[in-house]
């Protein structure tokens, strides 16, 4: 079965993504921040990864660059789920990619909460088939 | 007439003030006269004048002086003074000791040439006048957007918060609705208890922002605060020990009876008492007998110290420095980031203070400081109005 990593702080919203993951028929995998999420990811190797962006420690945007800078790990899809607004994301990874001289590829998706959760189950399905 | 300039002359000789004014009125301008140094002070405040013309010597209060006056107060130290000083001995007081006037001339002048002086003055004043308005424009503009940016601030935090719980509502809805078409009882006490325990967040969120936007003004009563401490830590003690962790109280036998805001005291408590049991909740290490030790002590100032320290998890930097920001938790989003705010404002209208001592790993101690005004003592009887 393949394994999902939801890395999110708020206890809520880990409990939910986690259910509709095992409801899509996958394994969920839960960190509460960047640097346990690192750690989930090196340790369990994740089919995909369900991202929050504001978290304390260590934030998804940091994770994600973090992620994609690791030939071993730069692979594993990434579905961004964040209260942030997409576009906020998007022009920090720019800037972001201006000041570190390197251009980090884009995530798979960008799901804007509250989005509809079959939204999310729709994206999983079509990224893990 | 309004927008004439209007000069002050002050001079203890009739026969100059009188020149004076003939040829001042043949300029246009507008004048008003003073004959010693007490009748100038007053003129300057009923007249208010666009420049002063001032002679030293004077009966009273001289020259000198009714300059040192006008230049030390704010009101009146950017009217230009225009000093008139006997011929041949211009005095170094005038020139060089600063007691501030802005211009000189002796005695007996060439009327062209105060008349220039006068003119570049008035212009002088005019300028200085025009920048502060813009200045005072700007800082006004200032404090507009301050104030907007800090509505925009709370309103982004609160929108995010909000956008989280939306999720969780929807997921909870969601996995009922699957749950109800295929008929699957288990997964339907799932979803329901998200949608349980987000509308739960929600009326945390909105009591929590009631209380931080409503000015509360302490309720001053005669009661024990040792006994309000008492009953927090009754009221917390079943949840703590749910989690197997020890509440030792520790009071002050001398605080005795106080008229102090009793409600306000219990809201704080409350707060920090329950903020010490998740620390202990959220703390990964299982080895620790986990304990929250709530004290109060009657200190020598007059004032009552009540502390609340656990052994829980302590914060690091990040977190210290965010404590008393709004809508920031670190309680994985099961606070609002609005309770400790909510005790400092409390705190604050009580007159008191509120610290922190924390270790990462070791646990934190909250002290609040309220001043204690013992019944016997201050002999105020029930309630009284805030000071």
């Amino acid at each position: 079965m393949k394994k999902v990593l939801v890395v999110d702080d708020d206890v809520d919203i880990r409990k939910v993504v986690s259910k509709l993951v095992e409801k899509s028929g996958y394994i969920t995998i839960e960190a509460k921040n960047g640097v346990e999420g690192m750690g989930k990811v090196r340790e369990d190797k994740p089919d995909l990864i369900i991202l929050d962006i504001l978290m304390p420690k260590e934030s998804g945007i940091r994770m994600y660059r973090e992620l994609k800078s690791e030939e071993a790990l730069k692979d594993i899809p990434v579905i961004v789920l964040s209260a942030i607004p997409e576009k906020s994301f998007f022009r920090s990874q720019k800037v972001l990619d201006e000041f570190a001289g390197q251009s980090v590829p884009e995530p798979e998706a960008y799901i804007e909460k509250p989005e509809e959760p079959g939204e999310l189950i729709a994206l999983m399905k079509k990224i893990l088939g | 007439m309004n927008n004439k300039t209007k000069i002050l002359i002050v001079d203890d000789d009739v026969d100059t003030v009188e020149l004076l004014t003939k040829r001042f009125h043949a300029e246009g301008y507008h004048t008003s006269e003073a004959y010693d140094g007490k009748q100038a002070l007053q003129q300057v405040e009923e007249y208010q004048p666009d420049v002063i013309l001032l002679d030293i010597m004077m009966p009273k209060i001289d020259g000198y002086e009714v300059c040192k006056r006008l230049k030390g107060s704010e009101d009146t130290k950017r009217i230009p003074i225009i000093m008139l000083t006997a011929k041949g001995k211009i005095p170094d007081k005038v020139k060089g000791l600063g007691i501030g006037a802005d211009d000189y001339i002796a005695k007996p002048f060439d009327y062209r040439e105060l008349s220039q002086r006068v003119r570049y003055w008035t212009a002088v004043r005019i300028e200085v006048e025009e920048r502060l308005k813009e200045i005072k424009h700007l800082e006004n503009e200032l404090i507009k957007s301050e104030r907007l940016a800090a509505i925009g601030q709370t309103v982004a935090g609160l929108a995010h918060y909000v956008k989280n719980i939306l999720f969780g509502l929807k997921g909870g809805v969601y996995l009922v609705n699957e749950a109800l078409k295929k008929d699957e009882t288990d997964s339907l006490k799932d979803g329901w208890d998200m949608v349980e325990s987000n509308m739960g967040r929600i009326s945390g969120l909105v009591l929590d922002l009631l209380e931080y936007s409503r000015e509360r003004k302490p309720e001053y009563e005669k009661c024990f605060p040792n006994e309000i401490a008492n009953e927090v830590c009754k009221l917390m003690e079943g949840s703590a020990k749910e989690y197997d962790i020890e509440i030792i109280k520790d009071f002050d036998p001398s605080i005795g009876e106080a008229v102090m805001d009793p409600k306000g005291i219990h809201r704080c408590l409350l707060d920090l008492v329950s903020n010490a049991r998740d620390a202990c909740i959220f703390d990964s290490n299982e080895q620790k007998k986990w304990v929250v030790r709530v004290t109060t002590f009657l200190e020598d100032d007059g004032m009552v110290r009540f502390e609340v320290s656990d052994n829980g998890c302590g914060m690091d930097e990040e977190v210290k420095k965010k404590l008393f920001t709004s809508f920031f938790t670190s309680k994985e989003g099961r606070g609002t980031g609005l309770g400790l705010l909510n005790t400092q404002k409390i705190v604050q209208e009580n007159s008191g203070t509120i610290t922190v001592n924390s270790q990462l790993g070791q646990g934190s101690t909250f002290t609040i400081r309220l001043p204690y005004r013992d019944v016997a003592t201050s002999g105020a009887m029930g309630k009284e109005s805030q000071s």
